[in-house]
């Protein structure tokens, strides 16, 4: 099992789309993901688990990932987070 | 994941509706923190015995306190209030709206303390702060799956993502069941010890169906398609079919699912071709309120036939069809 503290830089934050975006990726690797902020963990394949979180910009939520390809799922997650989920430029 | 929460101020208490505060005094120490999830009411506290009146406990004087303190001689009721409110409690709630009396409020402000005042009688002012209060302190815990109420009863239906979760809960829906959370539920221990799941705010409603999107269940089925809360009362966890693992061919498994220090009832259902989920888990509802209602199970059923006597056997069974 791997973890990666991640800063949002996002505008918007883990709104509807950012989550669906998020999802969408982490649904491509068979380990399990999961988002930790808060004291609330949430699977990062579950689209509406990430809404509950509800965190925004600025805040610092930490990747967690635990299977045969973690290193490409943290590190593919990562880079969406640092790409601002692709909304801004 | 469970969580502790350490304490609610007053001003939140002061806005729950089903409390019907109408006034309050000594505002400025509003925001004190109520620590305990049990209302308290002083009782002999008055009189001087003090010992059982607990630090963080919100307090409700009813017609007995105010009765008690306006019988008193004016020394006797200052120096009662005075070793009651030197405890520094963090508020009263005044029911009946009885109109707390002039020295009370002095007494409080010198400590400290505020004091509110409800229409409600004691008894319902009591049962309905503590009912939000339970649920305010209690652990809480997030699960993945979704949680529906099937023939009156809680059901947590869990398994891998895209394993179709939310498409069963939906077919559950279009038959006219209700749907309290889609994905995540979060579970506290209410003051009856049951275990009860509900939406967090941010996904109340929802529901995700790949293809469709977010659905607002609400919208589209109306309210009686959805439920704000539910205790919990039997775990159905889908699974892919394997081929080689044994499956309950009898009836006879009685798995449970451990969350919280409690124990709920676990079915394991193999998902497969040709297996209409949603059918299943209204079949499993049946026979599990059959059984909970006290009907032998088919083996049960067998093993009670052979204790009889050959002549008797016939028809042993039928009472349990």
């Amino acid at each position: 099992m791997i973890e990666k503290k991640q800063q949002i830089f996002n505008k918007l934050g883990l709104h509807a789309r950012a989550a669906a975006k998020l999802s969408h990726l982490a649904n491509m690797f068979s380990a399990d993901i999961y988002l930790i902020y808060n004291e609330d963990k949430v699977n990062a394949k579950s689209l509406l688990g990430i809404l509950t979180l509800a965190a925004s910009v600025g805040n610092e939520i930490m990747l967690q990932a635990a299977g045969a390809d973690e290193q490409e799922a943290i590190r593919a997650i990562g880079d969406l987070f640092d790409r601002k989920f692709d909304e801004e430029i | 994941m469970a969580k502790d929460v350490k304490g609610i101020q007053l001003t939140r208490v002061r806005e729950l509706n089903q409390l019907k505060i109408t006034r309050a005094f000594n505002e400025k120490w509003l925001p004190n923190l109520v620590r305990h999830p049990r209302p308290q009411r002083p009782g002999l506290g008055l009189t001087g015995y003090l010992k059982h009146i607990q630090d963080g406990r919100i307090q409700i004087f009813g017609k007995t306190e105010a009765g008690y303190l306006s019988n008193l001689k004016e020394e006797e009721m200052g120096r009662c209030l005075k070793n009651y409110f030197s405890l520094r409690l963090p508020g009263v709630i005044v029911a009946e709206n009885i109109e707390p009396a002039g020295e009370w409020i002095a007494m409080a402000a010198r400590y400290a303390t505020p004091i509110l005042v409800s229409e409600l009688h004691t008894a319902p002012l009591i049962s309905r702060l503590s009912a939000y209060l339970y649920q305010y302190f209690s652990k809480k815990i997030k699960l993945n799956g979704v949680l529906m109420d099937v023939m009156g009863q809680g059901v947590l239906i869990t398994g891998a993502s895209g394993i179709g979760k939310s498409e069963t809960a939906l077919e559950l829906v279009n038959k006219g069941y209700q749907l309290i959370a889609d994905d995540v539920a979060e579970f506290y221990i209410d003051s009856n010890d049951d275990l009860v799941g509900r939406a967090n705010e941010a996904i109340k409603n929802l529901m995700e169906v790949r293809g469709l999107g977010i659905l607002n269940i609400n919208d589209i089925f109306g309210a009686s398609a959805v439920l704000e809360e539910k205790k919990l009362n039997l775990v159905i966890n889908l699974e892919k079919w394997d081929a080689k693992k044994k499956y309950d061919r009898l009836g006879e498994d009685n798995q449970c699912f451990k969350i919280l220090g409690l124990e709920v009832p676990l079915i394991n259902l193999p998902v497969g071709p040709g297996r209409n989920l949603s059918t299943i888990i209204e079949v499993a509802l049946r026979n599990f309120l059959a059984k909970k209602s006290g009907r032998l199970t088919y083996l049960e059923a067998c093993q009670a036939a052979s204790t009889l006597p050959p002549g008797n056997r016939e028809g042993a069974g039928g009472e349990t069809t």
